[in-house]
Formats: structure tokens, C-alpha cells, sequence
């Protein structure tokens, strides 16, 4: 099981009008495995993300989710497929207009067709979960950051998903509250949840990833453990963006 | 005598009536005249008029019921009975009347209408059952000034628009200036504010006026006139031949009786009734039929409007060109015409093929005419959706009719609700055109009282009053809602 290619990336590349995004980019995720992505700003980190569950489309290359090629099927299984990969968002991207209870409902209501009330349930145990039964009928204005992603980790999670993807989950928190979202984010990991995770958090990437992987000008330079990553870089742009991190800690 | 034809309105009128019946006339024209047996058979004459013109046809309020009155009613019950039909009467604006014959809206028209050599061309007339002559109006205080219509030389004279008197006012008082409006009551008015020196009118109503209110003069006009310019006629669709000759009977018999004295005794005596009580108490259930009717109207079009700008707002977030390219279209034919064309196109071009009532074509019409807007604004609305929404919402799985129905619509409505607003708002004010094809909105209402009052200004002041508080309470109502969103929110 550990083994299973869950992700699976060929030659993938993303322009954006003329300007190259991501160029080639080749990489596996596998089952339980916990990758945390990191890099300068304009890498290309998010994009690649994004092109994980076709939120961007790629221009060329493959992205493989348990071994179907996402950018040659319908619209239709593409939702399929989608609905088996939670993602969380940098601005939480909560639904305004609902309550965090019915955030967590909506999903497994409309495309797992779910009953209301095994809806409910479930919701409220996650909500459980992150610590935050007691706000299942506030609205996510009411919530701090830090709750709002908590209560976007556990919507993701109300679909049940195989893979969990995150697009900078922190950097939109006020420091002081950072701890409270990266601590849900660690005990899933220990669960055995899949991860992708674009992060700046390297205190997390050292702990948690099974492997750092470092892009920058759209290519993975570098991929290892947290160990060689952090410790004995071998990339140049790598040592030179780990060196500023540690320097600046 | 009375107002003519804009010509503008009717060649849109017409020309939008010719495209919608073109086959069906050409296939019709050849087709023998069945116009008098029609009537016949139905057992009854719809006769179509404008009830806010004294003596000639206006509203009685009689024990609190509204009912129509005057000469030409009187010509028309006797034109019925003669037929040995029942008489029905549609009321309308003017500017309606010879479209409403020329669609078949109705039989016949009256309406103090005089067949002049134009209007000939596109209807029938039946002989002449009256003749006016006409006369100006002045101020009590200027009769040493004007004697005659001589002293009128230089003078400022006013006049409905593209009648008669305005022609003839132009051609025969030198150095004069000529100042037309639309409805007669509006013209008294400006005579009464010395906006005018002199109003050429048709004498009946001249007298009337007079009768009425005892700051007002008048004197005769010295103009020399043709028969058919002064006379008034029955209108017919062109090609009824058989029901123009058997009405013509009752018009000689009306000629010959001297019937029309009598008739127009008659209206003088339902005249005073109107003018017993002036005070707009005593008219409160014509505007409180107004109000309804307005209400009515923009309740029923601000739904099916806002069911139409959905439709056609998500229409322009279609794959498919052709579905894009329909909804603009819509949207800027719609925006690009008048909604008073609109209106007239609905009830006179599209009721040629389908019989709508004028209330149901109003209502249509409002409604397409209200679409196109909030569909422009609903399309502002979702696009001032956070992107981040949609992604949210994609990467959940969720369809893109569950995106919109759930996440994206909501919030956009939320966005928009103050531009949705003030489109309700307006929508209350602009249904007020309807009022051209005879739906009695408050509008509509407001001219019936001020013919038959005789009264130019207060009944303006409480249609004003009606129209704020109705337009304030919504705007409450809106307001209410507005901080019930912000709260869930």
C-alpha cells in the first residue's frame, strides 16, 4: 500500500500567455507520503498544485490521480476524480453565505448525495476534530483566520478525500495563529493522510514531509529528505534559499 | 379636433404591425369584406375609446362607481342598438385608438376623431355624426385684450400636439408662437399660469371649460373650415365596408334627429355631476384602483424580470457562442428600444397573432423590458464573486449549476442587491407607460381625475404622494432584507 502511486507527474508545463510557468516537471506522489513543496516566491509552486487537480489547466505533460490521466477525460469524471482530492486554499476560500455547518454539508450533500442528517453527523464530528463543534452555526466572518482554516481543512475533509492538497494553508494568518492550523495539518499527516503541501513553514517541512522537494523558475531542482534538504543542500539556488531561511530564523 | 396621430410612433407602430401580419394580410386582403357580419355574429361591437375628454367621452364617478359617459358613448350605444349587438367599450390612450382598430383590438373607434385626408389612407371613416368648430380659450382677465381671435396677433397660443388647431394656429394668427403639449388639461393649466395667452380647442370643450371654471373665456376662432377638418367620425379598419354603411344609417338618423344636442345635454349634466365634489377624497377609488394596478404590474414584471435575468445572465457564462451571442442580443435590442415601443409592440404587433389583454401585454412587456437590465446586473454580480468561490467549490466536486445555485448566486445577490433595488424602484415608476394601452395604472387614473375634475395640479400631487409612499415602503422592505443578508454574512 505504501507504495501506490497515488500522484503521478510527466513532463508537465504551464505557460501563462508567454511566460513559462512550470517547465517539465516530473513527479510521484505515493500513498501516505507527505511532500512539502518550497521555494521563492514565483517559483511556480502553486501553479503546480493547482495543475494537480486541474484547477489550472497544464499547457502540456500529464498529471496522473490513481492512474487516470486528468487532462484527457470529460468534465464529468474530472468532478469524480476532484472529489477524491481535498484542497485547501491560502485565503480559506470559506462559503461567506453559509454557516461553517453547512460549509462542511454542502459537498457530500450535492455530489456524494449524502443524507442531511449522516451529513450532519459527519460534519460535526470534524468539526470535533479541529476544535470547533461549538461554531457549527457561525458564519466564517465571525471566525478568526486561524478557525476559518481549520473549518476549510475539516470541509475538505468532510468528502473523504485520498489526497490533501494545500496552497500556502499559513501565510495568511496572523503569526500567533499559525500553530493552531499546522498542529491539525500534523495529525492528519500522522494519520496516514496523503499531502501536498505548499508551505514557507520549514519548521513544519522538517518535521512532518517524507520529502522536500524545492522548485524554482518552474523546475524541482532538488528533491530529498527534510534532513539533506535543510542540512546539506546540494542544489545552488537551493543552499542559497535555505541559507536565507535560517539566516533570517 | 382632438389630438392626431404622432406620426413616429405610428410608423414604428405600423411597420412593426406589417412585419408580425405581413402573410397573414396578403393572404387576407382579396378575402371578402366580413366585417358587419363578424359583428354580427360575435353579438357584439367592441368599440375602443379615450374616456378624458369632455363632453365627448370621459369617467363619472357616480355613488363611488366609475362609469363611462358622454356624446360619443351616447353615438356608440345608439350605433349598437341599431346593429342589434351589445355594446362593449375598451378604453385606451388616444395615440392607441386607430392601431387598436387597424389590429383588430376592436371594431370601431371614437373619439372625437376627424377624418382628415391622412388619416384616410389607413382607416375608414363613417360619415360625420358632429361638428365642433372651433374656438380659443382665455383668461377671464384678458377678455378686453383678446375680443376676437384678430387680437391675437403675436400672441402665444397653445395646443395639443400635431391636431388640427396647432396646424391652424401656426398658418392663420400672424407672428404668433405656438406651444403644444399632449393632453388638453395640461394645456388649461399653462393658460391658467399665463404660460400661454390663448388655447385653440374645439368648441364643446371649450364650453365645458367655461361652464366649469369661471376664471376661464372664450372666444370663437373666425377660421373658415373644411367639413372633414372640423367633423367628428368613427374609425373602422380599412376594408369594412359592409359595417361602415350599416353604422352610417345610425349616423343619419343621429344627423337627422338632431340627436347629438340631446346627447351632449346629457354629458353636461354628468359634467356637473363630476364637479359637484372636486375634492381628491371624493376620487379615492380611482386612485386606489390606480395603486393597485401599478402594484400589480410591477410586483408581476419584477419576478418574471428577475427569472429572466438569471436565465440570460447565466446565458452569457454559456460554452456555447450562439447561447452567448442570444443573450447579448436580447440584452441590447431590449436596451436599445424604448420600453414604450415595447409596450405597443406586445399588445398591437404580437396580438394580431395571439389575442393578449392590455393588462397581460403590459405586464410582458415590463417584464422582458426589466429582464434585460437585471440580467446586466446579475452579470456584474457574479462576476464580483471571488474567484477564490469558484475554486472552492471546483475542488469540492461540485457541478457548475450546484456552484451557481449554492455558492456563486447567493453571494451575488447579496453584491447586487442595492442595484436590484433601485431596478424595483424604477421599474414601479416606469410601468406608468403602460398607461398608453389602456391599463388603468395610476397614471392612467391620474388623467381620467383631471379631465373630470377640471382640477390640473392636485391630482398630479396626490399621484406623486401615491407613487412615494409606494416607492419608500419598498425601499424599506429592500433595506430590511439588505441587513438580514449582512448578518448572515
Amino acid at each position: 500500500m505504501q507504495d501506490k502511486k497515488v500522484i503521478e507527474v510527466n513532463h508537465l508545463s504551464k505557460k501563462f500567455g508567454e511566460t513559462d510557468v512550470l517547465k517539465d516537471i516530473n513527479g510521484t506522489v505515493k500513498s501516505g507520503q507527505v511532500i512539502c513543496v518550497i521555494g521563492p516566491s514565483g517559483a511556480g509552486k502553486s501553479t503546480f498544485l493547482r495543475c494537480l487537480n486541474l484547477l489550472e489547466k497544464p499547457t502540456s505533460g500529464e498529471v496522473k490521480f490513481d492512474g487516470t490521466d486528468l487532462t484527457h477525460v470529460s468534465s464529468k469524471q474530472l468532478l469524480d476524480l476532484r472529489e477524491r482530492m481535498g484542497m485547501v486554499f491560502q485565503s480559506f476560500n470559506l462559503f461567506p453565505n453559509m454557516t461553517v455547518l453547512k460549509n462542511l454539508m454542502l459537498a457530500p450533500i450535492r455530489v456524494k448525495h449524502m443524507s442531511e442528517a449522516e451529513a450532519e453527523k459527519t460534519a460535526i464530528a470534524l468539526l470535533d476534530r479541529v476544535g470547533l463543534k461549538e461554531k457549527a452555526n457561525a458564519y466564517p466572518s465571525s471566525l478568526s483566520g486561524g478557525q476559518q482554516q481549520r473549518v476549510a481543512i475539516a470541509r475538505a475533509l468532510a468528502m473523504n478525500p485520498e489526497v490533501m492538497l494545500f496552497d500556502e494553508p499559513t501565510s495568511a494568518l496572523d503569526p500567533e495563529m499559525v500553530g493552531e492550523v499546522l498542529e491539525v495539518m500534523q495529525e492528519l499527516a500522522n494519520e496516514g493522510m496523503t499531502m501536498v503541501v505548499v508551505t514557507h513553514e520549514m519548521g513544519f517541512a522538517k518535521s512532518v514531509a517524507d520529502e522536500v522537494w524545492f522548485m524554482a523558475d518552474g523546475y524541482i531542482l532538488e528533491r530529498s529528505s527534510p534532513d539533506d534538504m535543510f542540512e546539506h543542500p546540494k542544489n545552488d539556488r537551493a543552499k542559497d534559499f535555505i541559507g536565507k531561511i535560517i539566516g533570517s530564523v | 379636433m382632438k389630438k392626431s396621430f404622432k406620426a413616429i410612433i405610428q410608423a414604428i407602430i405600423v411597420i412593426m404591425a406589417l412585419l408580425t401580419v405581413a402573410a397573414w394580410h396578403t393572404s387576407n386582403a382579396a378575402a371578402a369584406d366580413t366585417s358587419l357580419q363578424r359583428v354580427k355574429q360575435r353579438g357584439e361591437l367592441i368599440v375602443v375609446t379615450s374616456p378624458d375628454y369632455p363632453p365627448y367621452e370621459f369617467m363619472v364617478n357616480e355613488n363611488g362607481k366609475s362609469k363611462m359617459v358622454g356624446m360619443d358613448i351616447d353615438v356608440a350605444k345608439k350605433v349598437a342598438k341599431d346593429l342589434h349587438v351589445k355594446l362593449v367599450m375598451k378604453s385606451m390612450n388616444f395615440d392607441s385608438l386607430l392601431v387598436a382598430i387597424q389590429t383588430g383590438k376592436a371594431d370601431m373607434a371614437i373619439g372625437g376623431i376627424n377624418p382628415t385626408n391622412e388619416r384616410r389612407q389607413s382607416v375608414d371613416f363613417s360619415k360625420i355624426y358632429y361638428s365642433g368648430g372651433q374656438s380659443f380659450l382665455i383668461n377671464s382677465k384678458d377678455v378686453n385684450k383678446y375680443k376676437s381671435a384678430k387680437n391675437l396677433k403675436g400672441a402665444t397660443i397653445g395646443a395639443q400636439t400635431g391636431t388640427l388647431q396647432y396646424g391652424l394656429a401656426k398658418k392663420r394668427i400672424p407672428n404668433s408662437t405656438v406651444k403644444g403639449m399632449d393632453k388638453s388639461t395640461d394645456l388649461v393649466l399653462a393658460l391658467k399660469t399665463n404660460k400661454i395667452d390663448a388655447l385653440g380647442i374645439e368648441k364643446p370643450t371649450a364650453e365645458a371649460y367655461v361652464k366649469n371654471d369661471p376664471t376661464l373665456k372664450m372666444i370663437s376662432s373666425g377660421y373658415n373650415l373644411n367639413k372633414n377638418d372640423v367633423g367628428a367620425a368613427m374609425a373602422f379598419k380599412k376594408g369594412s365596408g359592409s359595417l361602415v354603411n350599416a353604422v352610417n344609417k345610425s349616423v343619419d338618423q343621429i344627423q337627422k334627429k338632431h340627436l347629438t344636442d340631446k346627447y351632449l345635454a346629457a354629458a353636461g349634466k354628468y359634467m356637473k355631476v363630476n364637479t359637484v365634489n372636486t375634492s381628491m377624497f371624493h376620487y379615492w377609488t380611482y386612485f386606489a384602483k390606480g395603486v393597485e394596478y401599478t402594484l400589480l404590474i410591477s410586483l408581476v414584471s419584477t419576478f418574471f424580470g428577475v427569472v429572466l435575468g438569471v436565465i440570460l445572465a447565466l446565458m452569457r457564462f454559456s460554452k456555447q457562442k450562439w447561447v452567448r451571442g442570444l443573450a447579448i442580443s436580447y440584452t441590447e435590442f431590449i436596451r436599445g428600444t424604448p420600453l414604450m415601443v415595447q409596450v405597443m409592440f406586445v399588445y398591437f404587433g404580437i396580438g394580431v397573432v395571439i389575442n393578449i389583454p392590455a393588462l397581460i401585454s403590459g405586464m410582458i412587456a415590463v417584464s422582458l423590458n426589466s429582464g434585460a437590465y437585471v440580467a446586466e446586473i446579475i452579470r456584474g454580480g457574479i462576476n464580483s464573486v471571488a474567484t477564490g468561490q469558484t475554486e472552492a467549490a471546483e475542488s469540492l466536486g461540485l457541478t457548475k449549476r450546484d456552484m451557481m445555485q449554492y455558492v456563486v448566486l447567493p453571494q451575488a445577490f447579496r453584491n447586487i442587491w442595492p442595484a436590484l433595488g433601485n431596478e424595483f424602484i424604477s421599474l414601479i415608476k416606469e410601468s406608468s407607460i403602460v398607461s398608453i394601452i389602456g391599463v388603468t395604472d395610476l397614471i392612467y387614473q391620474l388623467n381620467i381625475v383631471r379631465a373630470d375634475t377640471y382640477r390640473g395640479v392636485i391630482p398630479i400631487f396626490v399621484a406623486m404622494v401615491l407613487y412615494f409612499i409606494m416607492t419608500f415602503a419598498l425601499t424599506r422592505i429592500l433595506n430590511h432584507y439588505e441587513g438580514k443578508m449582512k448578518h448572515a454574512g
